[in-house]
This record gives structure tokens, sequence and C-alpha cells, in this order.
């Protein structure tokens, strides 16, 4: 186990290593750097520039050094515990991503809350009442929400409660209660906002969850030893519950490790939509406008917290199953 | 903190007491003619802080000379005004719209001293600046000579935070004024040549400081900073050296020091990052109603910030009191229908770009057959003369904007119908006509005319792919170059890619507005009509030529490109107004002549939502970023809000 | 049986054998249903689970009958692609009536015209019901070029003439709705499939070394696959899209983009592959397989592989709306395909402002095939799975 788990830990190194050179690479990858998209929109904007100052600048911020050097820089900062600077808002990225980090968990929580809730009792009727018509109406409720275009469905979601609600428009909550402090109004406010991604997001997990739980559930009802708690005259619902259920739940531990990245990416473009202060937008930007350091640090950040969610549910499986241990073992 | 105050408050007493006998202001009215009294009132809301002692009275706060204003309406103070921007960077745009200014422009678009008393301009070349006695920064202490002179001397002149020099507005042939301190409320800049640049680039949106609050930044600056206390704060803020630290506070228009004194009416409160800003009244503002109040009448300005895309529906659901930035005229028929229920007008401004759209064929192009082709006069014409601009503007904007010529508007004094229409009408038979002058008579299979080569005509206009309305006029003019027998591709890109293929002459032709300025009078400088920059998307070689001084691009090797070069030479030199209207009209004449950019429409509107109880902004108006400063020039200090509750703060 | 002195026997026992011809089949009978199921081969027994479950089969049907059209799109829309019409910008759909003042006239549309709002600078349109004007079957209508090759003027329903037929309303410009989106049919259809075919290679190429070799091989691929999925997707959808080169025609610029989703996507099916392979490779007929000189290619090819081909295919039956969706994430982007490409990513992301939900809320019709061609691949993946194992 020990031996394991070192051997884990230090692969996880030349891993992060290696995305955080994909991560460089992938911001510097189009065409000019900060600086030029800096220019081009002041020029759309009507605004005149002066290139010397422009020159001078990309000195300062050190774009004339070849890339190597920019990405040695970065990286000695990022194991240092300096994630950089961002140009776009000057500030220190730390700064600029703070609070955002913290709604994007809630809204990342409140997501998977919903999925699970929704998904559990439409997987577990769908399996026990196969191909009845209540399992194919349930299915396909869950599927809609699958297959509706997520963007589409949070711009009309965020008209109708506005219209109907009277609910503001975008953000997380009212704009007279950004930077107050916590209340009952403010919560209140904050649960009205919040819904919309939540449901948006949370309707394009429920299909698949639903879809996994059933396969597994029907996997382990046609096992043995339910046969034979059944006709030992286990009540039903005990019968389901306490054995096959466990079972079939151990995928989504598995699971929960790469829920992370698929949470910012699917709600990135929700946020667009619904204009909330998550990290979503801020990446988006970022990315565009090629701010090396916010872009580039907030991605470590979001890959290496994969990386150890990876590594810490696979921990938690090895030490419920054998099997995975011992895996890996090369052809005889 | 406290001695300052107490200092304050003991200077405001002895203030008032100086001034007891005479408990008004004089200011000159704006034609600096007669004298008005005003009475000072105090602002309601800062009624407590005076009694507190924290603030002088405030007949103190204003200068002696204050600039007194009379409004359509005389408005009273109170309220906050909202406001919705895109991005935490736009609280720059508080300083635009402020548009308190050392002179600005007036609604006539024409330049007046504004912060300034008065402005002496002789011969073109000796501004001399006279400033009003007893006006203060936003925290109290007074704005005086001292301020221009530690920028001449501290910043523009120091190595370490200007390394570049000054900026190009205050150089002329190079070369940089003579600064002169007169008195304490006096100044003069002197150059050997005019300079035509100087007073526009300080009534600008984003405009040239040649101030700054001395007081403040000195305690960043090596010159007079405790050596030890510096190299403490040049740690603490984690910046590299005092250079960059002072760089970092110094940011009058990117406005996000809250720290920083400022002279504009609303002073930033929030410090970044937030998605709300607060925009405090400024206490020593120096405008004045003729009833004694203190502008602004608005106490605050809250800025949010939202996804672009979520702001026209902000503004439609009536989150804002004032907005016309991130909506466009496609939701003018949603606004107007919103405004209904929730309480607000939508009102057409026109712009003042001299196109809304307009195409731009490259001169500078690599292909060597396209561009012979895209260099003869004819074909140009022909492309101009082959675009239903009619039909663009029924299908797109109601017929409400204007066809014709990327050229000087309407409202120009300089603009004639001739260069509007020029070649402009849509008129196929003469296109085709050109065409086959040209020898283009060869023709395919699907009747697209065939280049000499054998190639068939397609043009691919390229686009930054950001707006479907580009597209969709695209694919009207598409329409009507077919039947002139030329197949039009568009291509969308992306912004950068877009300008770096312009640059190099990879593109063919490209999409983007017109001239910055269509409100141009003589006064205003040319240089958009010549090759003056790469920016310019149709001969970016010959304008990077012009910028860089002939150390990179090529120079222009057209005739009447060269005339249009040496005309905008010719108006820096110009010294009577007559001369520099000659030299504009014989510009633009060429310009229209030779169709170097095909203009689609201008004047396209931009709706405006004014909430029902916001008063004294105009219901027809210019929106425009230089000259207009957007609502800059129609003075959003004296916007007022009309509803009792809402002035008390419900 | 002889007595053991061999002498005289006593009667042979009274015993009892049936002259009948030896028939292996007596002991166990089977009737002529179950000879057929047991002789059937497999791909008949998974039709036949298939078969039971009706959703999956009426997804069938549907995806049939959408990839068909792809075929003739030109002559099922009543107008050509690029065709407006500046008279009827932003019209709301037509209502087909039966009758006409009572009488039965056969399906037609009213004529309308618009009346221009000068306050809101809104078109309203107003049915003129005098004006009745039958539509058209198997007529010659707009004349497009089938498949960009042939020119052609057949439509299976076209408008009266010097009529309109907007049965889903128009756009800003005045394009037909229906046509647009019928069109659109044939990019969003296939944009998946060449997808699924890079990401099929990759993820069974990759899963299948992992779990065959075992060892160091599948530590590096286990290594890439984390790597890939702990990526958000959208950097690596911006970065790869900057890639490519402006100078393309959009058509290449198409299948790019399909590539790249399809270059993302195999992590799932590799992961899968790998696992099953692992435990497969441990069976025994693997083991005989290579005992008996087996090439591993070969192994893996013939005898793993086919094992949960099945899986495979429902896999990728599940994986296309993904594709499908993610498309019309690259349009909304910015990224994908844009105007004047048309494909239902593209009108969706041309719908998505305001104006549209407020005011032409037709515009988003395009949504609903969307919609259909997910549920129809996701049940379809489903039906596929569920008989993907008949034997169980």
């Amino acid at each position: 186990m020990l031996a394991y788990t070192v051997r884990r830990i230090l692969v996880m190194i030349p891993t992060l290593l290696v995305i955080s050179a994909i991560v460089f690479t992938i911001i510097q990858l189009p065409p000019g750097d900060y600086l030029t998209s800096y220019i081009a929109e002041l020029q759309s904007q009507g605004e005149s520039v002066d290139s010397a100052k422009i020159e001078f600048l990309r000195k300062e911020y050190g774009f004339d050094r070849p890339l190597v050097e920019q990405y040695a820089v970065w990286l000695v900062g990022l194991v240092q515990g300096d994630l950089g600077y961002s140009f776009e808002h000057s500030l220190p990225v730390a700064e600029v991503v703070g609070d955002r980090v913290y709604l994007t968990m809630l809204v990342a929580f409140a997501t998977i809350l919903f999925t699970w809730v929704v998904s559990f009792p439409i997987g577990i009727y769908s399996a026990t009442r196969q191909y009845s018509w209540g399992d194919y109406g349930l299915t396909f409720l869950g599927f809609l929400g699958l297959a509706t275009p997520n963007f589409l469905l949070a711009l009309v979601l965020l008209y109708l409660a506005n219209v109907y609600f009277g609910t503001s428009v975008g953000g997380l909550m009212d704009p007279q209660y950004i930077g107050a402090p916590w209340s009952w109004a403010k919560l209140g406010s904050v649960l009205a906002h919040l819904w919309i991604p939540v449901v948006v997001i949370g309707t394009s997990g429920t299909a698949g969850m639903i879809r996994r739980l059933r396969a597994n559930l029907l996997d382990e009802l046609q096992k043995q030893y339910v046969v034979t708690a059944r006709a030992k005259g286990l009540p039903p619902g005990r019968l389901l519950l306490k054995y096959p259920l466990r079972m079939a739940l151990n995928p989504f531990i598995a699971d929960i490790g790469n829920l992370l990245p698929q949470i910012i990416s699917g709600s990135a473009i929700v946020s667009v939509v619904l204009s909330l202060p998550t990290t979503g937008p801020m990446l988006l930007s970022a990315l565009r406008s090629q701010d090396m350091y916010l872009a580039g640090s907030f991605l470590m950040f979001v890959a290496g917290l994969t990386v150890i969610g990876v590594f810490l549910s696979d921990l938690a499986l090895a030490a419920l199953d054998p099997r995975i241990r011992l895996e890996g073992k090369a052809l005889k | 903190m406290m001695g300052r105050r107490r200092d304050m408050a003991r200077e405001a007493q002895g203030a008032v007491l100086a001034l007891a006998a005479a408990l008004c202001l004089a200011g000159a009215d704006r034609a600096g003619a007669k004298t008005i009294r005003v009475h000072p009132v105090e602002t309601p809301s800062l009624q407590a802080r005076v009694e507190r002692g924290e603030l002088p009275p405030v007949i103190a706060r204003l200068p002696a000379e204050p600039a007194i204003v009379e409004p359509d309406t005389p408005g009273r103070h109170g309220g906050e005004l909202r406001l919705l921007m895109s991005r935490s960077k736009d609280i720059r745009y508080m300083v635009v719209n402020g548009y308190a200014r050392l002179v600005g422009y007036d609604t006539d678009y024409t330049l007046v001293p504004d912060l300034l008393r008065a402005v002496e301009v002789e011969d073109g070349r000796v501004f001399t600046f006279r400033l009003r006695a007893g006006h203060r920064w936003s925290d109290g202490h007074p704005f005086t000579a001292e301020d221009f002179r530690y920028y001449w001397e501290d910043v523009a002149g120091n190595d370490l935070l200007s390394p570049t020099g000054p900026p190009v507005d205050l150089r002329v042939g190079g070369k940089p004024p003579r600064f002169e301190v007169i008195d304490a409320h006096t100044v003069r800049y002197s150059w050997d040549k005019p300079n035509p640049f100087f007073l526009p680039a300080l009534a600008g949106a984003r405009p040239l400081f040649v101030y700054r609050p001395a007081h403040y930044l000195k305690q960043f600056h090596a010159r007079y900073a405790d050596a030890e206390t510096l190299a403490r704060l040049v740690e603490e803020s984690g910046q590299r050296n005092w250079a960059a630290l002072h760089n970092r506070l110094d940011n009058q228009y990117k406005n996000d020091n809250p720290d920083l004194p400022s002279l504009q009416p609303w002073v930033v409160a929030t410090r970044p990052p937030s998605e709300r800003f607060l925009f405090e009244r400024n206490p020593f503002y120096h405008r004045v109603d003729l009833n004694g109040r203190q502008l602004p009448y608005i106490d605050r300005v809250v800025m949010n910030i939202a996804g672009a895309r979520v702001i026209p529906i902000k503004t439609g659901a009536g989150e804002t009191d004032l907005q016309a930035r991130g909506i466009d005229f496609s939701d003018y028929t949603f606004l107007r229908q919103s405004g209904k229920r929730n309480g607000f007008t939508t009102e057409l401004w026109e712009t003042a770009k001299g196109a809304h759209m307009a195409l731009y064929p490259n001169l500078n192009h690599t292909d060597p057959v396209w561009r012979e082709l895209l260099r003869d006069v004819r074909f140009r014409r022909a492309l101009s003369l082959a675009i239903n601009r009619h039909e663009i503007n029924q299908v797109v904007y109601f017929g409400l904007a204007l066809e014709g010529n990327n050229t000087v508007l309407p409202y120009s004094p300089l603009h004639s119908p001739r260069l509007q229409t020029a070649w402009a009408t849509f008129d196929l038979a003469r296109a085709n006509a050109l065409l086959d002058e040209i020898g283009l008579t060869a023709r395919n299979g699907r009747g697209l005319r065939l280049l000499p080569d054998g190639r068939p005509l397609e043009i691919i206009v390229e686009t930054a792919g950001e707006s479907s309305e580009q597209t969709d006029v695209l694919e009207l003019v598409h329409d009507g170059w077919l039947a002139a027998g030329i197949k039009l591709f568009s291509k969308p890109s992306q912004r950068e890619v877009l300008r770096n293929r312009v640059f190099a002459g990879s593109t063919m032709m490209s999409v983007w507005s017109g001239l910055e300025n269509g409100l141009a009078t003589a006064d205003h400088s040319p240089e958009e009509l010549a090759p003056t920059s790469q920016q310019q998307l149709h001969w970016p070689k010959w304008g990077q030529h012009f910028e860089t001084r002939g150390k990179a691009g090529e120079p222009p090797d057209m005739a009447t490109a060269q005339r249009l070069l040496a005309l905008n030479r010719a108006w820096r030199a110009a010294r009577s107004a007559e001369e520099r209207t000659a030299i504009w009209r014989e510009m633009l004449e060429i310009q229209a002549e030779n169709v170097f950019t095909i203009g689609l429409i201008a004047a396209v509107p931009q709706p405006v939502v004014i909430d029902d109880a916001l008063r004294n902004v105009p219901r027809k108006a210019v929106y425009n970023w230089d000259p207009g400063a957007q609502f800059g020039i129609y003075r959003p200090d004296i916007f007022w809000l009309a509803d009792d509750r809402r002035r008390a703060g419900y | 049986m002889s007595a053991p002195d061999g002498k005289s026997a006593a009667a042979p026992l009274e015993h009892w054998v049936s002259p009948a011809p030896f028939d292996p089949g007596a002991v166990e009978t089977l009737t002529a249903e179950q000879e057929r199921y047991y002789m059937a081969p497999v791909w008949l027994v998974m039709w036949w689970k298939l078969k039971r479950h009706r959703l999956a089969v009426i997804s069938g049907a549907v995806l049939l009958a959408m990839y068909l059209s792809i075929l003739v799109s030109e002559v099922l829309a009543p107008y050509d692609l690029h065709s407006r019409n500046t008279d009827f910008i932003y019209a709301p759909p037509q209502q087909i009536h039966l009758f006409h003042e009572g009488e039965f006239v056969g399906p037609f549309v009213y004529g309308f015209a618009y009346m221009l709002n000068m306050d809101t600078l809104k078109r309203e349109y107003a049915e003129n019901p005098t004006d009745p004007q039958p539509i058209r079957f198997f007529c010659l209508g707009d004349d497009y070029e089938f498949w960009g090759l042939i020119p052609g003027r057949f439509h299976l329903i076209c408008p009266a003439e010097g009529g309109t037929l907007f049965l889903l309303g128009t756009d800003r410009l005045g394009r037909d709705m229906l046509s647009r989106i019928i069109y659109g049919t044939r990019i969003s259809l296939t944009v998946g499939l060449i997808g699924i075919t890079v990401s099929f290679i990759l993820g069974i190429a990759i899963g299948g070394a992992a779990g065959y070799y075992g060892g160091r091989v599948d530590d590096v691929a286990m290594r890439l696959i984390e790597i890939i999925r702990s990526f958000p997707e959208l950097p690596l959808w911006m970065a790869l899209s900057a890639i490519l080169p402006v100078t393309w025609s959009p058509l290449v610029v198409y299948f790019g983009i399909t590539i790249i989703l399809g270059l993302i996507d195999w992590t799932g099916l590799a992961r899968a592959v790998r696992s099953k392979l692992l435990a497969l490779r441990e069976e025994d007929f693997c083991t005989a397989a290579t005992l008996m000189g087996a090439s591993p290619r070969r192994i893996i090819g013939a005898h793993l592989l086919p094992n949960f081909l099945s899986h495979l295919i429902a896999s990728a039956t599940l994986s296309v709306p993904t594709m499908i969706l993610g498309e019309t994430a690259l349009s909304f982007l910015g990224l994908g395909l844009r105007p004047p490409i048309t494909s239902w990513g593209v009108l969706l992301s041309e719908a998505q402002n305001i104006n549209v939900v407020a005011l032409y809320p037709w515009l988003m019709l395009p949504v609903v095939p969307v919609i259909l061609l997910v549920l129809a691949f996701n049940f379809l993946g489903d039906g596929l799975r569920d008989a993907a194992d008949p034997y169980k």
C-alpha cells in the first residue's frame, strides 16, 4: 500500500510538469501576446497608441525574451507560490482569482448536489421498473436536459426569471448586496439567482448519471446474492438499498476526481451567458487577451486540483479493491 | 489624518471669516464677459461632515472663481446614478464621462476652458494657462502651478518614469516646449512652431494630463521621499522599484487608485477588483450652478460590472439609469418595449464616425495581379457603384442611417453632398462599363469575370468575426457585386490575426469602421486622410513607413497618396484658418474621387437609455468618442434625478 | 450375456430396445422457435433484443430518416439557402390552413404584409384573410445547385407563385428558417462522424495497447489520459482553433474542427477499452491463442475486440451527441463554424441574444432538431448497449 502511494506521488510530479508545459504552449499558441491584443483593442476603440511606449512595455513585461525563458520564469514563480501578475487587471493573480474561486465552488457543489438528488431516484426507478412507460418517461426527461444546448437554455431562463419572478438579470445576487455583509436578504437573493445555473448545468449531468446508475444497478440486481436474499425473504426496499446500491456507487467515487474540470468547463459557457462572477468568464477573457499569468496559473491550479483529486480517489479505490493495487503488471 | 483634517477645518474657518463680508462668489460666465454672483448652498449629503469639521463649508470648497453653469433645468442634489459596464477596466469611463478638462469641448465642439479659468494662445504656439484661485483637489489640497511643474520636471522629465520622454502631443518637430511657471496660478508652454494638437489633446476623451497631484505623488518619488520610507513602500507593494510603484499609483485615466486625488466630479471609492464600483462626489469640484448648488447634483455613481452579452438584458430590465455602451441599434425594439414597463425611455443619438462600416481594399496586397487591379481607381469606383446602399439601409437600419462614402458627416462645416455621393450611388450599368473598360471582359461559365491571368474575380473580404451585422451587410454587398460579375467571399477571423494579415499585405480587402472623427473641423488634424498610420487598413505599409520615419514599410508610390501626405504636412505648418480649411477640402476631394475606402453607411443611430427620473440629458445628441467623450460634452455633472424618493436615497 | 460356465443358458433377461433410428435431439426436443433462436447468428439475436426496446427502434428510424434527408436537402427545402426577401424580414411562422371561408381548399397559407411600428421600429405582420396562397407540391421553385454541381429547380414543397411559405418564420435578412435548418442538417449531422472516427481510432489504439501490454506502456498511457482529462476543455478548444490557418477554405476549417473535437474526446473510450482488455487478456482463449503463436495485433483485433464490439458501437452512438453539442458550443464561442456557413450551431449562436428570446422566438427553433438528434442517438445507443450482450 505504501509503495503504491509513494509510486503514485512520484509520478504526479512529472505529470504536473508536462501539464505546465502544455498550459504554457496553449496560451502562447495564438499569434501575438498580451500587448498585441491590447493594442488591437485600443485601436478598435479609436484610441491612439504610442508605439514607443508599447516597446517599452514589451521590455518591461519580458515579452521580448525567448519563450523558453518566459516559461522558466513563470515555472520558478509557481513553485515558490507566486502566481504572477495579471496585465489585464493590473493586479496580482491571486487577488483577481480570489473570491471567484469560492463562488465557483459554491456553484459546483450546488450543481453536484442537484444532480445527485435528481438522478438517484430516477436511476433506481429506471432500473427496477425496466422498460415500463415510467422508465421511458423519466429517462426522456433526464435526457432532455442533456440534449438542450446550455447557453440557449440559460438565456431563456434568465429572461423568464426576470419577467416572471423579477429576479435581477445575471450575477449571483442583486447588485446592491455585492460587497455588503451577509444577511437573510442577501442569502435569499443568492438562492434566487443560483437556481438557474444549477438547473442548466445540473440537467446535463443528470442524464449521464441516471444511465450509469441504471446500468450498474441492473448488473448488480442480477447477481446471485440478490436472488438469495430475495429467496430468504428480505423486504424489497432493504434488499435494494443495503447491498446492490452500495456496490453500484463504486464508480461514482472514482468519478469525483474527474468532476472538477468538467464542472469548470461546462459552467464556463453558462457563466458567460449568465454573467456569473466565477472563474469561467475570467479564464475565457484571460485566454482571449493572452493574459499569460492569469490564464496559466489558474489552469495549473485547476489541473493540479484534478491530478490530486484523481490520486485521492484512486487511493480510496485501492484501499477498497485489492485488484486495483495489483493492476498493471506486464504481460508475461 | 486627523491632523490634516483639523488643519483643513482651521483653514476653512479662516477663509470663511475672510469672506464673511461677501457671502457670495463671483465668477465669469462662459463668454467671460460679465461677472455673475451666486450664493452657494450647502450640499445636503455633505452637511454632516461639514458640521463635524471634516470638510470646510461649501463657500470654501469652491474656488474663488468657480465655473458657473446654467443647465436647462436647474437641478437638486441627491441620489445615485446606476451604470453598467462590461469590464472592471471600464472604471476609466468615469474620467471620460466626468469630463473635467483643462480645456474641453462644449456641445458645439468649440474649445472652452473648464478647469482653467482662462487660456491665452499666441500665434498658435504659446499657450498661457490661468488657474482658478482657491481650486482644490478632491482631498482639499490646493491645485496650483506646482502640480504642472511636478509633471513637467519630475514625471515627463524623469528618465525612470518616462523613458520615452514627453508624450508625442507635446512635441512639435520632435522638440518639446519651453515650460514656465509664471506664478502660483499661471503656467506657460511655448513652442517655436504652431502646435495644433495641444488643445484638442487636452480636451480629448482620453486626455493628455499635463498635471499631477504633486502633494500625493511626491511620497513615491525618489527625489522627494525619504529613502528608507520609500524603500519600505516599494517592498510592501511588490513592485520592482520606486518608478514602477509611482507609475502604478499615478493613473489618472485608469482611475483604479481610490487614494489618488482627482479633479473629476466623482471620485472612485472602491478598490479593484470588484463587481461593483462606487464613485462619490468630489467635495471640491469647481463647477456651481446659478442657484449656488455645487455640482455634481448626483451624490454617487454606482457602476455594476456585467458581461457584455448581459448588458442589453439588464438594461431592458431597468437596472441602469443611463446607458449607451453595450447596447446597439439591433436592441432598440426590445428596449423600447421594455422601457414602457420598466420606467425608462430609449432615445436614438447619432454616431459620428465617417462610416459605420467601410470596405478597405488593401493597396499593399502581395499578389501582383490583384494589387494592380486594386490600385486601378476605376476598379474601386466600379466596386463602390455596384453596392446597393439603399437596400442595406432599409434592411438593417430601417432607413435611418446615412448612405454614402466614408467621409465627414453633414454636421461638419467641411461637408458637401458631393463628397458623400461621389461614386456611391447604385449604378450597375456604370459599374459594368468601368469593369469592361479596364479589360475584365472575359467571363467563366458562371458569369464571373476573369482576371487577366484567368482566375475568376473572387474577392475575399476578411472580417474580425465579431459582429453578425458585418456578415449581414456583406451578404447584401455580395448580391450587388454578383450582378457586376464579381464574387464576394466573407471570411471571419480574429481581430489580431486580421490586423497582422492586413499589415503583412496578405488580405485582399477587410471590413472596419470608417473615419474616427466625422465631425471634423478645419482645426482638427487631417491625418486620417493621409497614409500616416499602419492601422489604416487600406495602405498599412505606407502608413507604417510614415510612423517609423522610414525604418519599416514602404513609401507611397501613388501620386495621389503622396499628395495627401504633402497636404498633411502643410496643414501642420498652416497658420491661418483659411489655409487649413483649403487643405482639408482638397484632401476630402481626393479621397472622394479616388475611393480609397469604400464607405457603406454612416450615422447609424446609437440607442441611449435614459431613466424617466433623470433630467438634463439631451434627447437628441451625438454619441462619439473623440470629440465627444461619450456623454462628456453634455456634462453628466448637471444630470439630476427629479424623483424625491430617489434623491433621498431610496 | 452368456452364463459363466458357457453351457446352455437360461432365457435372456427381458429387455427392450427401440428399433427406431438414433435421434440425438430426442433427449431435449427443441421447438421450432427455440431452434431458430439457438441457430441464429449473433447479430440476429442482437436485433431481436433491440426490437424489444421500442424507443430505440423509433430513434433508429428517425436517425435514418435524418441522414437520408441530407442527400436531398435541396429538394426538401422550400427555398434556396441564400435566397432572401427584404419584404419579409423577421416574419413569424405562417400557419397552414385547410378551410378557406368554410370550403376545403387544401393546405394553404394566407398572404401577409407588415406595418412598421414607428415607435418601437418593429415590423408587425398581419395575415390577409382574403389572400389564400395554396401550397404547391412537387413543383418548380427557387433554383439551386444540387450538391453544388447540378442546377435544378425541383422542390418537394414550394410557396404559391408570387407568394410566401415561411413555415418557421424568417430571420433578419428575410431568409426562410425551415430551409436553413434543412440545409444545416448536412453539416451538423456529419460533423460528428469524422470526429467519432478520429476518437475511435485513437481510443482503441491507445486503450488497446495499454490494456494488452500493461506495465510501462499502460503507465504512460494512463498518465497521458489523466493529463488530457484534467484539462478544462475550453482552453484546449481555443488553442487548437487558433492553430487553424485563416487561409483555409471554410470546408477545410470545418474538418479541422471535427478532428479537434475528436482529439479531445478519445480518453473515455480508451479507459473503457483498457479496463476491459485488462480483464479479458487473462481469459483462457487468449492464453490459447498466444500459445498457438498469434501476434498481439491479431489477438487484440480478432479475439479480444469482437468481444465487446457491441460496447464500442454503443459508445460510438453515445459520443455523437457530444460532438454535436460540442460543435454548437464552439459556434457560440466564435471558435467553430461561423456564418456564412450554415449549421444548427451557427443558427443557434445567431439566436443567442435577448432580441430573439423576447421578440422573435421562432429563431430558436433549430434547437428542436438538435434535441431530437441527441435524444435519438442516446436512446439508440442505450438500446444497442442493452442488446449488445444478447446472451445475458
